[in-house]
C-alpha cells in the first residue's frame, strides 16, 4: 500500500515539485559522508513520508529516530537533526546535545532547519552554547503534495500564532511557498484576497516579485490564472461543524494524517489483535476517490444496495472494497449514537440562528455532562460566532462552568480562545442573519445524492468559505463587496505580471476571461486557505472544479 | 599582388612561418631604458612595471637618487608611479600576478603588493618570518598566484597563492656530499613546475644544483636524472603547458626535455655563454636572448636569428612572445594556418583565391567570376578560413578586406553559419577597442578566449575603465552589474568632496541602468568610507529587505531598520534587529522601542515566553500589563504541578497556591479581570481542599481534577458530606449538581441511592439525567421507574425508543403529535415489520388530523 499518492492526474507538474524536494534531502545527506543518524521532529516526519520512502533513506545509510526530550540512543557518531524552525524544537535538541557531552559522547553535530534557518533558534543553540558543536543548514521544503490536487505548507500551528500570538511567520512562508511554485508555473496573474493575513501574504508576494522577480517569459501563459487566498479567521463556522463527506467523517472519528489514519487492525478484518495499522488515503485509491468526497449518508446506502456488485465489477478492486466496507462499517458505529446526530441536529440549530435559548441551555447541559471538551468548545465557538459573542453574564457563567468541569488549567485555552475573537463577550449586534441569507448558506432539500450544490457536504450548509470561493471565482469581490465588508478583514483584488500593464483590462473583462482560456485548456485557480481547511471544504472545491475549474488547496489546521 | 607583401615579412623556422607584427611603436613612454630597469609585464597584454635596477651601477640623469616604481600599460602610457621607500634590502624579484597584483619581493623576504594605481595593499606578507629572520632571499621565481624563493643557506620556500597568504617551507635540498667539504653551493638556476600541471597538485620546484637536478616538493626531494654529459645547466625554463624543459647547458647547448628531463632535442649554439633570457614561444619553438640577438630555435636545425640594437624583454603569453623594447612593442607568433593559406606565397587554396576574387571585384574584373567558379565547391571552408585569419589580424584595415573577403564568398554559398561573420565582427570591435594604445591591453584573439570577457572587464575595472568596461559588457550582452557596482564604489571612494546629496544623484543615475544590483553593497562601501549619511540615503534604494536590514543595523539605524523588517513581512529578519537591539540597549529602552511595535513586540513575547520568563515579565511589568504577568505565574503554578517531584510531596503545594495566590492578586489589580481574579482565588481554594481531601482519604486522586470531578469522586467513594462541602463552597448550581450525582451514582450502579436521589424533591432539570444514566449503564428496569415521569412526549417517544420499546415510543409520539418524530422513530425500528407498521398507522393518523 503505497502512502506516496500518485500525481500523475494533476493539474500541475506535482510530481516534479516532490521529486525536487526528494533530491534535495538525499543530497543533504549525500554530502554528510558514511552512516549517520536522521533525528526529526514527529510531525515533520509525517510530512517526510509524503514524499520519501523509509526506505531510500535507509539506502544511504540513514538510521532514523524521532527528536523528543529523551536521550538519543543510537551508535552512529554522525548526527543530523532535521527539524522545523520552531523555537520548542530547540529544547530537546540541546538537551540531546548536553545529553551526549555529560556522557562524554564526542559527535558530529548537523542541524538541518525546515525550511529555512532563523535567526531566533540560531540564537538559542548559541545561548544554549551548543552552536559551536554543530554544522547548520537548511532544507527549502515550503511545500509537501498530499494529493493531486492538494499542497499542504505543513504550519500546524499557523493560525494560533497569527491570532493569539501575533507571530506572522506563517504569512511570510506562504508567501515564500507560491513565489517558489511561481518560479515553476509562472506568474499568477489575478490574485484576490480576504482577510488580513491574507492581503499580507498577497502583499509579501508583491514585495518578492519585485526584489527577486520570476522571470517569465512573456509568451508563455501562466499555468495557474487566479490565486485565491482567504483567511480561516473569515470563517470560523464551517470548521466548529461536523464533517459529513466520507473523508470529513474519517477526519472526524479517527483523524486523517498526512493522508492516512491510523487504527486497529481488528477493525479492518485482520487477525493481529490490538496492533494498529495505517490505512492510505488518496487518489490512488481510486475506490477512495470516487466516495472520498460523497456525503456518507450515500456512501453507506451505495454500499448497501446492489450497486455494491456493479461497483465491484467496475473496479475489479475487491481489496480496496473490504477496506472502504470495514472503515465505513466503523464510522457508522460513531454516527448512530444519538449523542451524535443530537450535535449535528444542534449544529444546525445554532447555524439557524433562531433559537438562541435552546442552543445556550444545550451547550450548559454538555458542559455539566462534561461531554468531550473539544466537542463542547466546538458547539460553544460556534454560538459566540454566530451570534458575534455572549452577553457578559452568560459568558462569564458559561465560562465558570468550564473551569468547574474541566478544571482551571483550560483558563489559558479560554484565553487564547478570546484573544482570537472566537469565544468572546457580546460587543455589537450579530449579522450572522444577513451574512447567511445574502450567501444562502443554509439549502432548504439537499438532495445529498445527487447534489446540484456545494450545501451537499454538510447536508443542507454551504460553507461559507467555499461561497466566497465560488464567487470570486465566478465574477469576482466586486459584486458581493457589501457582504465582505461585513466578515472579518480587509479584501483585495489585483492583477500582476505583464497585464498589469495595459490599463483597459478591467475586472469584468478578466472575469469572463477565466472560465475559457484561449487553448481551450482550462483555467486554474489555486485556492489557498491561510489557517487550514477541513475535508469538507475540500470536496466542497471539488464539486466547484467539477462545474467550473480546477481548483488547488491547502494544508490542515489544528488550534487547541 | 598584396598578398606578397604580407609573406614577406615572414620567417620560416622548418616547415612553419612565423611572424612578428608591431603591437605598438614606438611606446608612448619616453626616455626609459629597459637596460636599467627591472622590468615585470603582465602576461596577457597586461601592464608593465618598472623600477631601477638597484643591483645594476647605473648613470643617473637628471634624476632624483630616490627610486620610483613606475607602472605602464603595455602600450606605454604611464598609468601611475609611486616612490620606492620600501625598507628590506634590495628588490630582488617583481611580478605581476593573475588578478593584476604588482607582487615585490625584497631580500628579508617582505613580500609588497601594489595594484595597478600603485598603491600598496596592506598587509604586507613576510615570506621567512620570525624563525629565519637572518636569511636573505637571493632568487625568486614566480608563476600565476605563486612565488618560490630561495634564501642564501638553500632553503626553498613557497606562497602557492597570494590570496590565501599561506607560507609554505619546502623540503631542503640535498647538501652537497660531505667528503667533498664544499660551501653549501646555490643552485645555478631554478624553475618551477605550476600546482595546476603536477600530480600532487602542489608547486615543483626544478634547482639544477651540481651537474644533475633536484625536484623539491612539499615533503619530498627527489634527484631527476639529467642526461651525463648535460650538467651543470645554466638556465632552465618551464613549457606555457607544463610538461618541457628547456635549458642550456654547460658548454652552449639548448636542451629540451620532458619535466622528467628525458631528452628530445638539442641544438648547438654559437656562444657558450648563458642567454641572458631564455623563453618558450608557444610550443613549438625556444628563444634565447643574447646582447643584441634574439635566436629562435624550433625543431628543424636552421634557427631565425633576429637582431636588437636595444635590451629587449621577452613576455611569454599562450601563443607566443611579446617582445618589450625601448621603443616598441612586437608579438612574435606562429602565423595561423588560416593566415599562411591565404597570404603563403603562390598559394592556390579556396581561401587565398576568394581573397583574391575580392580583389578583383573590387577592381571590377571579371576575373573575380571565374575565381568563385573555381572554389564554388569549397566556398565555406574559404569563407570560414577568412573569417579566422581576420580574427588572427592586429591590423584594422586588414582585418577588414579580410572580412570583407568573407562576406563577399558568403553571399555566394547558402549553407554557411551567417553568425560567424557577426560573432567574429563584435569580437574584433572588443579586441580592437583594448588594443588602442590609451587602453593598452594589445590580446590576442586567442588570449582574449582563453582570459574570458568576463576576465577581461574585470581587468578594465581594476583599471578603472569603467566606461569601456560598461560599453564592451553592454556590447556583449554581459550582466553590467559588475561594472556598475565597482563604478559607483570607486566614485564615493574618489569623491569626498563632493556633498553626499550630489553624489547621491551622480551614483543613482547610474546605478538605475542595472536592475536588481546591490543597493546594499553600494552603501556598505559607503559606511565603509565614513561616508554614513550617503549610506544611509543609499540604503533606502535597496529593494531587498534582506540586505537592506543587516546593513541599516550596522549604520545604526535601528529603527528604520525595524520598520523595514516588519514591512518585509520576514519575521526572522526582525527577529535579527530585534536580538540587536537587545544586546545595545537598556532593557527599558529596548522595550520601549518594541513597545510601539506590533510585530516586534508579539515576536519578542513568543520568543520570551519559551526562553525568557523572568524578563519577560519585566516587559510586562514595564508597560503595566499585570494581568499577562498573572497568567505568567499561573502558568508557572501548572508547570510546579506537571513535575512529578512536586505531586507528592503534600508540602510542595504551598509554593503552587502561592503562585496562584499572586496570580489573583495581580488580576484584581484591573478592573476588566475579575472573572480571572476570582477564578484564580477559586484555583488557590479548590488545591488546599483537595489537599485535606487526599489527606482525609489517603488516596492521591484529588488534586488536579476539576470541581465537578471531585464532587463526583466524592460520591463514588460514599463521601456524601464532603461532596455537599464542595457544593457549597464552590456554589455549584443545582443543575450541575443534580447531573453530577446522578452519573456518579450510576457508575457504582447504587440505583437505589439513586431512587432515593429522584425523591428528594423535584429534581429541577427534570427526570432526563436519571433516564439517560439508566439507559448508558443498560438498565431498562431501572430506566423505566424514570421515563414516564418525563414532561415532554418527544423525550419520552426517544427514550422508550432507544431501550427497544416500540409501542410506547409511538404512542408518546403521537401524544407530541410529531410526524417528524414518528418517520425517524420508525427507520429505527426499520428491521421490525411490526413496530413500523404501528409507526406507519400513527403517522397516518397523524397527518389526517393535520389536514382536518
Amino acid at each position: 500500500m503505497a502512502q506516496i499518492p500518485n500525481l500523475d492526474n494533476a493539474p500541475l507538474n506535482l510530481t516534479s515539485l516532490r521529486e525536487q524536494s526528494q533530491k534535495e534531502l538525499l543530497n543533504i545527506l549525500k554530502n554528510i559522508r558514511g552512516k549517520k543518524c536522521l533525528v526529526i521532529d514527529p510531525k515533520l516526519g509525517s510530512s517526510l513520508s509524503s514524499i520519501i520512502q523509509t526506505s531510500l533513506l535507509k539506502e544511504h545509510g540513514v538510521e532514523l529516530r524521532h527528536l523528543s526530550a529523551d536521550p538519543l540512543q543510537t551508535d552512529c557518531i554522525k548526527v543530523v537533526f532535521l527539524v522545523r524552525s520552531q523555537l520548542d524544537l530547540m529544547k530537546f535538541i540541546c538537551s540531546n546535545v548536553h545529553d551526549d557531552v555529560s556522557k562524554g559522547l564526542q559527535r558530529e553535530y548537523f542541524v538541518y532547519f525546515v525550511p529555512r534557518r532563523t535567526v531566533v533558534c540560531e540564537k538559542i543553540l548559541e545561548e544554549e552554547n551548543v552552536y559551536n558543536l554543530m554544522t547548520i543548514g537548511e532544507y527549502p521544503l515550503y511545500i509537501v503534495p498530499l494529493d493531486e490536487d492538494v499542497l499542504s505548507f505543513e504550519l500546524d500551528l499557523a493560525y494560533k500564532e497569527s491570532q493569539v500570538d501575533g507571530d506572522t511567520s506563517s504569512l511570510w512562508h506562504i508567501a515564500k511557498a507560491i513565489h517558489k511554485l511561481e518560479f515553476s508555473f509562472g506568474v499568477i496573474p489575478n490574485v484576490r484576497a480576504k482577510g488580513k493575513g491574507s492581503v499580507r501574504v498577497a502583499d509579501i508576494l508583491n514585495r518578492m516579485q519585485a526584489e527577486e522577480p520570476v522571470n517569465s517569459p512573456d509568451m508563455v501563459v501562466p499555468e495557474i490564472n487566479t490565486l485565491i487566498l482567504l483567511d480561516r479567521e473569515v470563517d470560523m463556522v464551517t470548521p466548529m461543524l461536523s464533517q459529513l463527506t466520507y473523508e470529513g467523517l474519517l477526519d472526524e472519528c479517527l483523524h486523517v494524517n498526512n493522508g492516512s489514519v491510523e487504527l486497529d487492525a481488528s477493525i479492518m478484518g485482520l487477525q493481529q489483535e490490538g496492533k494498529k495499522i495505517k490505512v492510505p488515503l488518496n487518489s490512488s485509491d481510486k475506490l477512495f476517490k470516487e466516495i472520498r468526497d460523497l456525503n456518507f449518508e450515500v456512501v453507506v446506502q451505495t454500499q448497501s444496495v446492489s450497486e455494491l456488485k456493479d461497483f465491484v465489477k467496475k473496479l475489479n478492486s475487491l481489496p480496496e472494497m473490504t477496506r472502504h466496507i470495514n472503515l465505513a462499517q466503523h464510522l457508522s458505529t460513531f454516527t448512530s449514537k444519538p449523542a451524535f446526530l443530537g450535535q449535528l441536529d444542534m449544529e444546525h440549530t445554532i447555524v439557524e440562528a433562531q433559537s438562541y435559548d435552546i442552543c445556550f441551555e444545550y451547550i450548559e447541559e454538555l458542559i455539566h455532562k462534561q461531554e468531550p471538551l473539544v466537542n463542547v468548545l466546538r458547539l460553544l465557538i460556534l454560538f459566540s460566532i454566530t451570534s458575534s459573542g455572549l452577553p457578559k453574564k452568560q459568558f462569564d457563567y458559561l465560562r465558570r462552568e468550564l473551569l468547574h468541569s474541566y478544571g482551571f488549567e483550560h483558563m489559558a485555552t479560554l484565553n487564547n480562545l478570546e484573544k482570537a475573537g472566537l469565544l468572546r463577550k457580546q460587543e455589537s449586534k450579530s449579522n450572522w442573519l444577513t451574512i447567511k441569507r445574502a450567501l444562502q448558506l443554509v439549502v432548504e432539500d439537499t438532495d445529498t445524492a445527487n447534489p446540484n450544490d456545494i450545501a451537499y457536504v454538510f447536508s443542507g450548509y454551504a460553507p461559507l468559505s467555499i461561497r466566497l470561493v465560488q464567487h470570486a471565482v465566478r465574477s469576482g469581490w466586486r459584486p458581493i463587496e457589501e457582504i465582505l465588508k461585513l466578515l472579518p478583514g480587509p479584501h483585495s483584488e489585483t492583477r500582476r505580471g505583464r497585464f498589469s500593464s495595459s490599463p483597459s483590462y478591467d475586472t469584468l473583462q478578466a472575469s469572463a476571461n477565466i472560465d475559457k482560456v484561449a487553448d481551450g485548456r482550462r483555467s486554474l485557480v489555486l485556492v489557498v486557505f491561510i489557517g487550514g481547511i477541513t475535508f469538507a471544504e475540500i470536496s466542497a472545491l471539488r464539486f466547484l472544479s467539477a462545474q467550473v475549474c480546477q481548483i488547488c488547496c491547502m494544508k490542515g489546521w489544528h488550534m487547541i | 599582388m598584396a598578398n606578397v607583401s604580407v609573406a614577406a615579412e615572414w620567417q620560416l623556422l622548418g616547415d612553419r612561418y612565423y611572424r612578428k607584427p608591431e603591437l605598438y611603436h614606438p611606446m608612448q613612454w619616453r626616455h626609459i631604458d629597459l637596460s636599467r630597469n627591472k622590468v615585470a609585464c603582465a602576461p596577457f597584454g597586461g601592464p608593465v612595471a618598472l623600477i631601477r635596477d638597484d643591483s645594476k651601477i647605473v648613470q643617473l640623469y637628471s634624476e632624483s637618487a630616490l627610486r620610483k616604481l613606475r607602472l605602464f600599460n603595455s602600450a606605454g602610457v604611464s598609468l601611475s608611479d609611486v616612490v620606492w621607500k620600501n625598507p628590506g634590502g634590495r628588490l630582488i624579484g617583481l611580478s605581476w600576478s593573475d588578478d593584476h597584483t604588482l607582487v615585490c619581493i625584497v631580500q628579508d623576504g617582505t613580500v609588497y603588493r601594489y595594484n595597478v594605481h600603485a598603491e600598496l595593499i596592506e598587509p604586507n606578507l613576510s615570506i621567512l618570518g620570525h624563525d629565519y629572520f637572518d636569511e636573505n632571499v637571493v632568487e625568486c621565481v614566480f608563476w600565476g598566484n605563486g612565488v618560490v624563493c630561495i634564501t642564501e643557506t638553500c632553503k626553498v620556500f613557497a606562497v602557492p597563492d597570494f590570496k590565501t597568504r599561506t607560507v609554505v617551507r619546502l623540503a631542503d635540498p640535498p647538501p652537497p656530499p660531505i667528503e667533498l667539504e664544499l660551501e653549501l653551493e646555490l643552485p645555478h638556476c631554478v624553475a618551477v613546475i605550476e600546482p595546476q600541471f603536477t600530480l600532487s597538485g602542489n608547486v615543483e620546484v626544478l634547482l639544477a644544483i651540481g651537474d644533475g637536478v633536484v625536484m623539491v616538493e612539499e615533503d619530498e626531494v627527489q634527484a631527476l636524472p639529467v642526461p651525463p654529459g648535460d650538467g651543470p645547466l645554466q638556465k632552465m625554463v618551464v613549457s606555457g603547458n607544463g610538461r618541457f624543459v628547456a635549458a642550456f647547458t654547460h658548454d652552449g647547448r639548448l636542451a629540451v626535455y620532458s619535466t622528467r628531463f628525458e631528452k628530445m632535442f638539442e641544438y648547438q649554439c654559437e656562444s657558450a655563454l648563458p642567454p641572458e633570457q631564455l623563453a618558450w614561444c608557444g610550443l613549438d619553438s625556444v628563444l634565447l636572448y643574447w646582447d643584441d640577438m634574439l635566436l629562435m630555435v624550433g625543431p628543424s636545425d636552421e634557427p631565425v636569428r633576429y637582431l636588437y640594437d636595444e635590451p629587449i624583454v621577452l613576455v611569454p603569453e599562450c601563443d607566443g612572445v611579446r617582445i618589450l623594447t625601448n621603443t616598441s612593442m612586437e608579438f612574435l607568433q606562429l602565423v595561423p594556418n588560416s593566415t599562411v593559406s591565404i597570404f603563403k606565397i603562390g598559394s592556390t587554396s579556396p581561401a587565398a583565391l576568394l581573397y583574391d576574387a575580392l580583389d578583383h571585384f573590387d577592381r571590377r574584373s571579371a576575373k573575380a567570376d571565374e575565381n568563385l567558379r573555381l572554389i564554388r565547391s569549397s566556398l565555406p571552408e574559404a569563407v570560414e578560413a577568412c573569417v579566422d585569419a581576420a580574427g588572427h589580424e592586429f591590423d584594422v584595415s586588414r582585418q577588414r578586406t579580410l572580412l570583407r573577403a568573407a562576406s563577399y564568398g558568403q553571399a555566394f554559398c547558402s549553407n554557411f553559419q551567417r553568425d560567424r561573420i557577426q560573432e567574429m565582427c563584435k569580437t574584433l570591435r572588443v579586441l580592437n577597442a583594448v588594443r588602442n594604445p590609451a587602453i593598452g591591453i594589445p590580446l590576442s584573439i586567442q588570449q582574449y578566449k582563453l582570459l574570458t570577457p568576463a576576465v577581461l572587464i574585470g581587468r578594465l575595472i581594476n583599471a578603472h575603465q569603467h566606461l569601456l568596461a560598461l560599453r564592451i559588457s553592454e556590447y556583449l550582452g554581459m550582466n553590467q552589474e559588475v561594472v556598475i557596482m565597482h563604478w559607483a564604489c570607486s566614485k564615493i571612494t574618489a569623491s569626498l568632496a563632493i556633498p553626499d546629496a550630489a553624489l547621491l544623484e551622480i551614483l543613482l543615475d547610474k546605478l538605475r541602468l542595472c536592475k536588481g544590483i546591490s543597493y546594499a553593497a553600494v552603501s556598505a562601501h559607503a559606511d565603509k568610507n565614513g561616508r554614513r549619511k550617503l549610506a544611509a540615503m543609499l540604503i533606502e534604494h535597496e529593494p531587498r529587505s534582506s540586505k537592506q536590514v543587516p546593513l541599516l543595523l550596522s549604520i545604526g539605524e535601528e529603527d528604520t531598520a525595524l520598520m523595514k523588517a516588519t514591512e518585509s513581512g520576514d519575521t526572522d529578519l526582525v527577529y535579527l534587529v530585534l536580538f540587536h537591539i537587545w544586546q545595545k540597549k537598556q532593557p527599558l529602552e529596548f522595550f520601549g522601542m518594541i513597545q510601539a511595535r506590533m510585530l516586534a513586540r508579539d515576536l519578542f513575547i513568543t520568543y520570551a515566553r519559551c526562553y525568557k520568563h523572568e524578563f519577560l515579565k519585566d516587559f510586562f511589568l514595564s508597560n503595566g500589563q499585570l494581568q499577562e504577568v498573572a497568567f505568567l505565574l499561573w502558568k508557572e503554578s501548572w508547570a510546579i504541578g506537571k513535575n512529578p517531584m512536586a505531586s507528592k510531596g503534600s508540602p510542595l503545594h504551598g509554593p503552587r497556591i502561592k503562585l496562584i495566590e499572586k496570580a489573583h492578586s495581580l488580576f484584581s489589580e484591573t478592573k476588566e479581570h475579575t472573572f480571572e481574579s476570582k477564578a484564580a482565588e477559586e484555583h488557590a481554594k479548590l488545591i488546599r481542599m483537595q489537599h485535606e481531601l487526599e489527606v482525609t482519604t489517603k488516596q492521591a486522586i484529588f488534586v488536579d481534577s476539576s470541581i465537578s470531578d471531585t464532587i463526583r469522586t466524592c460520591i463514588v467513594l460514599g463521601n456524601h458530606r464532603a461532596a455537599m462541602k464542595v457544593k457549597t463552597e464552590f456554589k455549584v448550581s443545582e443543575k450541575r449538581w443534580y447531573w453530577l450525582k446522578v452519573f456518579a451514582l450510576a457508575t457504582i450502579r447504587d440505583w437505589d441511592a439513586l431512587e432515593k436521589f429522584s425523591k428528594e424533591k423535584r429534581p429541577p432539570i427534570g427526570y432526563r439525567p436519571f433516564v439517560e444514566a439508566c439507559i448508558e449503564a443498560d438498565e431498562k428496569g431501572e430506566a423505566l421507574k424514570y421515563i414516564p415521569k418525563l414532561a415532554d412526549p418527544r423525550e419520552r417517544a426517544e427514550s422508550y425508543a432507544r431501550i427497544g420499546m416500540a409501542k410506547e415510543a409511538a404512542d408518546a409520539a403521537s401524544q407530541a403529535k410529531d410526524g417528524e418524530l414518528l418517520g425517524r422513530l420508525k427507520l429505527t425500528f426499520a428491521q421490525n415489520a411490526a413496530a413500523s407498521s404501528i409507526f406507519d398507522t400513527l403517522r397516518d393518523r397523524l397527518s389526517f388530523q393535520g389536514v382536518s
